[in-house]
Order: C-alpha cells, then structure tokens, then sequence
C-alpha cells in the first residue's frame, strides 16, 4: 500500500517552496506529487521540480469542496500508472492542497472511496504555517485554523524573516493544536525524516509510532483556542472501557457532533483485551474500523483521546464514556 | 441499578446541550427522575418500570415513550429540542490506519 501525505497550509504560507526542497532529497525522491491549485492558472506545479509522469496539476476547483471525485480519480489513475509501469514506482503520493483548501473533507475522501482504499494508507498531514502572517491568517481566517487543527505537524515557516518566533504565535498553535509537534523551516529547508512520522505508521521505519501520532507522552494537548472556538483537548482514563462502549461512543460521537469533530484519534485500554490496545480514528462522521496494537508502547496503559473539535465540551465526550460504560456494566451485571 | 448512572446521565444530558449549542436547564427530581426545560419544552428521563422492554422512559411535553440505551435517549432528547437535527451515521473508512 501507498502511504499518502497531504500538504496543507494557508494561501503563501510556504507549501510549494517547502514541496520543492524535500522533492531535492534522496528520501523524497520516489514520491509522486498532486498539487492542486484554485484559479484560472495554476503556477504552483511549475515551481515543483518532480518527474512530469508523476506530478499532476489538479486545477479545477479546490480540493475540499469541488474536485473531491476528481482527487479519488487523480489518486486511482497513479496507482494504476503505477501498477502498469508508465510512471515510476513511486513509494508514496504528497497531495498539496491550495491554501483554502479544508482539509478534513479530503481526508474523509481518502478514507472512503471504495476505489482507492485497499491501496493507500494515511501518511498524516503536514501543514506550514508563516511565522510572520500566520497569528493574523489563525485570528481572521476559519480555514487557517482549521488547517492547523487537524494536522500532525505543524511547520513554521519563513521564520529567518522574524528572527525568533513570536511566542503569541506558538501559543496560539498550542491552543489549536497541542499535539503537533511545532517544527520550523527556514527557505523551505527541513529534515524530509521530520515528516516521515506525520501519520500513525512511521514511513521511514516502517512501524506503528502512535505515541508520537499522538503527541508523544507530554505533549499539552489542553489548549482553548478563541479562534473560531477550536479546541484541542486529551481524555484520559484509568479504568479500560468494554469495546460496545468504545462502539457506542463513536457512533454516538459520529451522530451527534459529526460536523464539528474535526478529528479524533486516541489509543484505548479494552476490558477484553488488556495487552493489546485498540487505536482509535476519525474525521468528522468517518472512522477507521480499530486497529489493534500487538502490545502497549509504553507502561502507561491508560485510554488517552485526543479530540480536536468546534465547541464539544471535553465533560460531554468524558460524561458520554462514564455514561455509556456504566449502562454496558449494568446491562452486563442484570444478565 | 447505580445511583452513579443516573448522575451521569444527568450531567451528559447537561453537557449535551452545550454540545448542541441549546440554551436549558437540567435538573434532578424528587423521584429519580431527570428534568429538562429547553425551548419552552419540557422532557423527562427516568428509569423504565421492571415490567416493560425498555431502560428508559423519555416524556416529552406529555407524551411518554421508551429508550432502549442512553444513545436512544439522546436522540429522543435532541429531535425533540433542535428542529434542525438530521441524524449523521457513522461511516467507516474503506482504508486501513496502518499498513499491512
């Protein structure tokens, strides 16, 4: 399977520049690119230096909204290029989206279309943010924000024009989304291996880091964020839950608060399955099915959630679970 | 039956007012039972009798009906207050999270 990157940013914030490094590295080199770009004439692909059978210009519309079928197809055509021998045998897709580009709907699209699901894999996503226009894009911009809370990775960019990054900045990120690591870019320069581990599934060892996929152990995932009321926040649990709760718990999730649940993803202690824990994710109303992890990454074995969402109250999801869990006990005892 | 059930589900029907972006009152009754006064609307949540196939019993504006789980009465409660409210189902990704 193709691991897929998506690229994503507010308009000028650095995407392109920082696509055009990393395709110059010998890590990057078998990657095969799809940028799309809002307008009449798309520029962006000519600043890109990839081999023309493997990068495609998807220029009718924005990504999020308008070209989602025509993002399934794009992806398809590669794979099947690939599979046949008319392009070279790329080992991962980068999509970048155009600067107003959401990027929860094109996740959802990679996570769903029955056309492309048994060849790809979520590589994460990566998303720039400009450390010297960045706080006003995050305060004045809902897409910004939105780019920056659904990412794996945040890249500051351009921050050999400020100096020192403003800590008003960072702060704001953190808010947003304190489980990204923060890195920094300077001319587009950054360690291609930095990205690798953007997803659950760490492309450069070829394991499954969920403890970095979630912020590693310390990360302040408990920020409150006034931009446009975006929160990030974790949920932990001592106690495993049985797995018709973690079930009902999504599925309530899905149908309650589908639309402002911009992503979720957590790794869960099971009552029937203590040493194997189940990882947990989703995008708005869509879930993956639950992976189960062979063993605990580490001695710490309680449930840890991390939401990204639009005004869900962290007490809802945490009331939710207690209450769930505590109708399946009952159920349970009464039989 | 655990007291602590019925505080929790007290607090999520709280809770899930926010999350839904509705103004209301939720509040415990004498006789274990669950009040909630939104949109001019009044609901109440109490346990089901031992007698009928259902956990619970949900009475909105006088008419009563029975809840299978918590996710029923949600749902109940939520029809009820948000004229808006368009079920979403889950729908599961086709793609794996990891690879195989």
């Amino acid at each position: 399977m193709i691991p897929v990157l998506i690229l994503t940013g507010f308009l000028g914030s650095g995407k392109t520049t920082l696509l055009a490094h990393l395709l110059r590295q010998p890590d990057f080199a078998r990657t095969a690119v799809i940028v799309n770009e809002f307008g009449e004439i798309g520029l962006d692909h000519e600043l890109v230096e990839a081999s023309d059978d493997s990068l495609i210009a998807l220029t009718t519309g924005c990504l999020c909204c308008k070209v989602r079928d025509d993002l399934a197809q794009t992806v398809d055509d590669l794979l099947r290029r690939r599979e046949a021998g008319s392009v070279p045998p790329f080992t991962r897709i980068v999509i970048e989206t155009s600067g107003l580009a959401d990027p929860a709907p094109i996740l959802q699209t990679l996570m769903t279309d029955v056309n492309i699901g048994g060849r790809i894999v979520l590589g994460g996503v990566a998303t720039t943010v400009d450390a010297v226009h960045g706080a006003h894009a995050l305060g004045h911009e809902m897409i910004s924000a939105k780019q920056v809370a659904v990412a794996d990775r945040l890249i500051l960019t351009k921050s050999d024009l400020v100096g020192v990054v403003p800590s008003a900045l960072r702060d704001r990120l953190a808010a947003l989304n304190g489980s990204a690591p923060v890195l920094e870019a300077q001319h587009g320069r950054i360690d291609p291996r930095s990205l690798f581990d953007a997803g659950p599934y760490d492309l450069l060892t070829k394991s499954f880091d969920v403890q970095s996929w979630l912020g590693g152990e310390g990360a302040d995932v408990g920020g409150h964020s006034h931009d446009h009321d975006i929160q990030t926040y974790a949920i932990l649990r001592d106690a495993p839950i049985w797995a018709v709760t973690l079930t009902l718990l999504l599925e309530t999730l899905a149908e309650h608060c589908g639309a402002d649940l911009l992503r979720l993803k957590g790794i869960v202690n099971i009552v029937e399955s203590p040493d194997r824990p189940a990882v947990i994710h989703g995008v708005q109303h869509v879930f993956h099915p639950p992976t189960w992890l062979a063993r605990w990454p580490s001695d710490d074995r309680r449930s840890r959630i991390v939401v990204i969402t639009r005004g869900i109250p962290r007490r809802f999801i945490e009331t939710l679970i207690d209450s769930l869990e505590g109708e399946v006990v009952e159920v349970s005892v009464r039989r | 039956m655990t007291r602590a059930l019925d505080e929790a589900l007290r607090e999520l029907l709280a809770q899930s007012l926010a999350a839904w972006r509705l103004t209301g009152n939720v509040e415990g009754v004498n006789d274990d039972a669950i009040r909630i006064l939104c949109n001019g609307i009044a609901i109440r949540v109490e346990r089901a009798p031992p007698a009928v196939p259902f956990r619970w019993m949900v009475t909105i504006d006088g008419r009563r009906r029975g809840a299978v789980s918590i996710p029923a009465v949600l749902r109940q409660v939520r029809s009820a207050l948000d004229p808006g409210y368009a079920r979403d189902k889950v729908r599961v990704a086709v793609t794996p999270l990891v690879l195989s």
